[in-house]
């Protein structure tokens, strides 16, 4: 890459983002001509396209399982039933609604895929706000910062926690005694902020009848099927990689969609191609875009080069470098896709260890897992930036995408600056919250 | 949010036009190849000063057989030598340096390694220099072999190999060491003639360059005959790019097959022609994503291996190495070329 392809690269990476934030044009159109612009200018390539294919097809895999299989679902009439169950037990609250979604989304996304989690949660969430006569569009932005943020719960919560964890060796359990508490905080400081985010959801009291009508299943055996599916997928999302045939989450997505098609077509409740058409292929698209831009940016080695600055400029003090991290990732991840940052990020991170020393030369390789545990506090930061620097915009992650695309395709359309208002004060207390989670793991660590 | 059927499939077929029209740009030279005539400059990652391999005199300009191999790369891919980046490196920055696309290849006294091709999965295109570890010392001191060393401090310079080495050599031969472990290879030189150690160890070559730098003179220090190590020093780049590899290695034997048919810089224009190096139109040159001619541009650039070699750390340069197993293959070397057909 050239100096003009590089100045290209940030001028085409801004254009795009700001013409999203100001509502310029749509924002599927945005990412894609964003995209043109970097194959005209030769920024992008098919190498590039190789590459986003490799970071890219997990996530579209696991949003394009998820909408099949909720679109599948909601032909069993059970999002209704379920919605009334949850209107009863908010009691007409908007207080208890919203920490219902609290205490739902948050475990159930701790295991499964974030997006996964919010597209076949949202019917169920958008039913109860309408019941209680709610803009479903606050609690649905609540449902995806939740599942955001959740992911930081278990090493598999999220694929970027994932990434940085399996690079340094961590396990489940190790995860479990360093991170998580960390991940809890960053969560439970969201309920501080929801009086004051959503007042006009947390102060409703609405009067339920004392009997909810209660939606009558029509084919009982097609729910039964579809539910079977539905537990397959997620034992297989939890259990999968541990099973001979190794089966990632992407890949039991994909497994999930097809049994459900399977399903549908099998019970001629709806024809295959209408389930297909139905897919929300313009988040999809515009995810897709996404991550090509994301490469672009990625390719001007800006981020990996960091690693001698921070070297030169930090020496040895992990923490300082961490709480840098923490911020510079955030911010990067609250406009770019967490994942290939993330990857891009810890080539940085391994190369500044090295380069002062910290690890021999061979903590470039893969395999490498003998990390100093004076360096963890570095990669506990990087975690919580990539995942909690997300929340901030609606482009920030995928879940935050897809619950805006619901809610479009519900007839609300949501704004950038409606969804930050929500999202950017939520990610600063979350990076502050975990800032000194940080400074208290390194205290330990020495 | 829906969209048409009609807007998608526009949208999509779009998309892949522009990918087609992208295909030929991918499919005849790798990514780093096209990255550096896009960016019309080589990035060489180089040690930050070892006289004869990679050295900046008091005008900023460079000079060493690391430094004229890369003019040799930037002469064959560019079209001119002098279009190449120096990027002075610590040995703990050069693995990163490479990995985070900081050069496109390294030419810094790198050892070939096993460890290092496999598990941190760089390539070594050849060996531009057979070295082995050796040790220099006052020559007051009167140590005449390794074994007087034993008990003693050795200096060591920091993330290299040669701690290592030196380590299991003294533990096979039960003898005890004790290491001073400094950060750059003119720190630990300084340090022995300061008295700090007894000896400095490193590659021969390095222990003859450093040897200039003494305060009392060269003659002042003495290098062992030992030699505890293997050494071959070469070209490194990260894996992944076979055009690239391909194209650093050919021009590597280029220099080595120039020397084996007496091709140097002062008659390359009128013997090459004649000789296996021409190429035309329908030359691997075309396939590698490089003009015809590139071989010839590099020995131009900085004459054949033998010419490089010693004007630099040869019979030419204040080092005098003999050329030892860097001759060429027929006179008792290692220097040896696969045919360029």
């Amino acid at each position: 890459m050239n100096d003009l392809q590089l100045y290209l690269t940030f001028a085409i990476f801004a254009a795009v983002i700001l013409a999203i934030a100001f509502d310029v044009i749509d924002m599927a159109l945005a990412a894609l001509l964003g995209v043109s612009l970097m194959m005209l200018f030769g920024i992008l390539g098919n190498e590039d396209f190789v590459a986003v294919g490799k970071t890219a097809a997990g996530p579209l895999a696991l949003l394009f399982g998820g909408m099949v299989v909720a679109r599948v679902l909601a032909e069993t009439g059970i999002f209704p039933r379920i919605g009334s169950i949850l209107l009863r037990a908010t009691g007409g609250s908007g207080k208890r609604f919203l920490l219902l979604i609290f205490v739902i989304v948050a475990p159930v996304c701790s295991l499964l895929p974030n997006a996964t989690t919010v597209i076949l949660l949202a019917p169920i969430v958008i039913r109860v706000a309408q019941a209680l006569e709610l803009d479903f569009v606050g609690p649905m932005i609540l449902m995806a910062l939740i599942s955001n943020t959740a992911g930081l719960l278990t090493l598999v919560g999220d694929p970027a926690t994932f990434l940085v964890g399996s690079s340094i060796g961590m396990s489940f359990g190790s995860y479990l005694k360093h991170v998580s508490l960390g991940g809890l905080l960053a969560l439970l400081s969201i309920l501080p902020l929801l009086p004051w985010l959503m007042p006009q959801v947390w102060k409703v009291r609405r009067q339920l009848p004392a009997q909810l009508p209660v939606e009558k299943i029509e084919r009982p055996w097609f729910v039964v099927l579809a539910l079977v599916v539905l537990a397959i997928m997620v034992l297989l999302f939890m259990f999968g990689e541990d099973i001979p045939a190794h089966i990632a989450p992407p890949a039991v997505a994909i497994v999930g969609a097809t049994l459900a098609l399977l399903v549908v077509y099998g019970a001629r409740v709806a024809p295959v191609e209408t389930v297909i058409r139905d897919v929300d292929w313009k988040t999809l698209v515009f995810l897709a875009a996404i991550f090509c831009l994301v490469q672009g940016f990625i390719k001007t080695g800006l981020l990996q080069g960091m690693a001698f600055r921070l070297a030169d400029g930090f020496g040895t003090d992990f923490l300082l470098v961490g709480l840098l991290l923490l911020v510079g990732i955030g911010v990067l991840s609250s406009v770019l896709a967490n994942i290939p940052v993330v990857a891009a990020a810890l080539v940085m991170t391994k190369g500044y260890l090295v380069a002062i020393e910290a690890v021999p030369e061979t903590a470039m390789a893969a395999s490498f897992v003998d990390w100093p545990i004076a360096t963890l506090p570095v990669f506990v930061a990087m975690m919580f930036g990539a995942t909690l620097g997300g929340n901030a915009t609606m482009i920030g992650a995928s879940a935050n995408v897809v619950s805006i695309g619901i809610c479009a395709s519900h007839g609300q359309r949501v704004t950038f600056i409606r969804f930050m208002r929500y999202g950017l004060p939520i990610t600063v207390v979350q990076l502050t919250v975990s800032g000194l989670y940080v400074l208290a793991l390194s205290h330990l660590m020495h | 949010m829906k969209i048409s059927k009609h807007t998608l499939r526009s949208g999509l077929l779009a998309l892949a036009a522009c990918l087609a029209m992208l295909a030929p740009v991918a499919a005849h030279a790798g990514a780093v190849i096209q990255a550096i005539k896009s960016r019309g400059e080589l990035r060489c990652g180089v040690s930050e000063g070892i006289p004869g391999f990679s050295a900046r005199d008091a005008n900023g300009n460079w000079s060493g057989l690391d430094i004229d191999f890369c003019r040799a790369l930037a002469a064959a891919l560019l079209g001119d030598p002098q279009r190449v980046a120096f990027v002075p490196l610590k040995s703990s920055m050069r693995f990163p340096a490479l990995e985070v696309g900081k050069v496109d290849l390294l030419a810094r006294n790198t050892t070939w390694t096993m460890e290092r091709e496999v598990v941190l999965r760089l390539e070594f295109p050849g060996v531009l220099f057979y070295d082995g570890q050796g040790f220099m010392v006052a020559k007051k001191a009167k140590v005449r072999k390794l074994a007087d060393l034993s008990g003693t401090t050795v200096c060591v310079e920091k993330g290299t190999n040669h701690q290592r080495n030196l380590l299991d050599y003294f533990s096979d031969h039960k003898m005890s060491v004790k290491l001073l472990v400094i950060d750059s290879a003119s720190g630990a030189a300084q340090a022995l003639f300061a008295g700090r150690c007894l000896a400095y160890s490193s590659d021969s070559a390095q222990l003859a360059a450093m040897r200039l730098t003494a305060p009392e003179g060269a003659k002042s220090m003495a290098i062992l005959p030992e030699r505890i190590s293997k050494e071959p020093l070469g070209p490194v780049l990260k894996r992944g790019d076979d055009d690239w590899y391909a194209l650093v290695r050919w021009v590597l034997y280029a220099l080595i097959m120039a020397e084996e048919r007496g091709v140097t810089r002062a008659n390359v224009d009128n013997v090459l022609p004649k000789l296996v190096l021409y190429e035309d139109k329908n030359s691997p040159a075309t396939a590698l994503g490089v003009s015809p001619g590139w071989g010839q541009r590099a020995i131009k650039a900085v004459g054949n291996y033998g010419e490089m070699y010693e004007r630099n750390v040869g019979r030419d340069s204040p080092l005098g190495i003999e050329r030892g197993l860097n001759r060429l293959w027929d006179q008792g070397g290692l220097m040896y070329a696969p045919p360029l057909r």
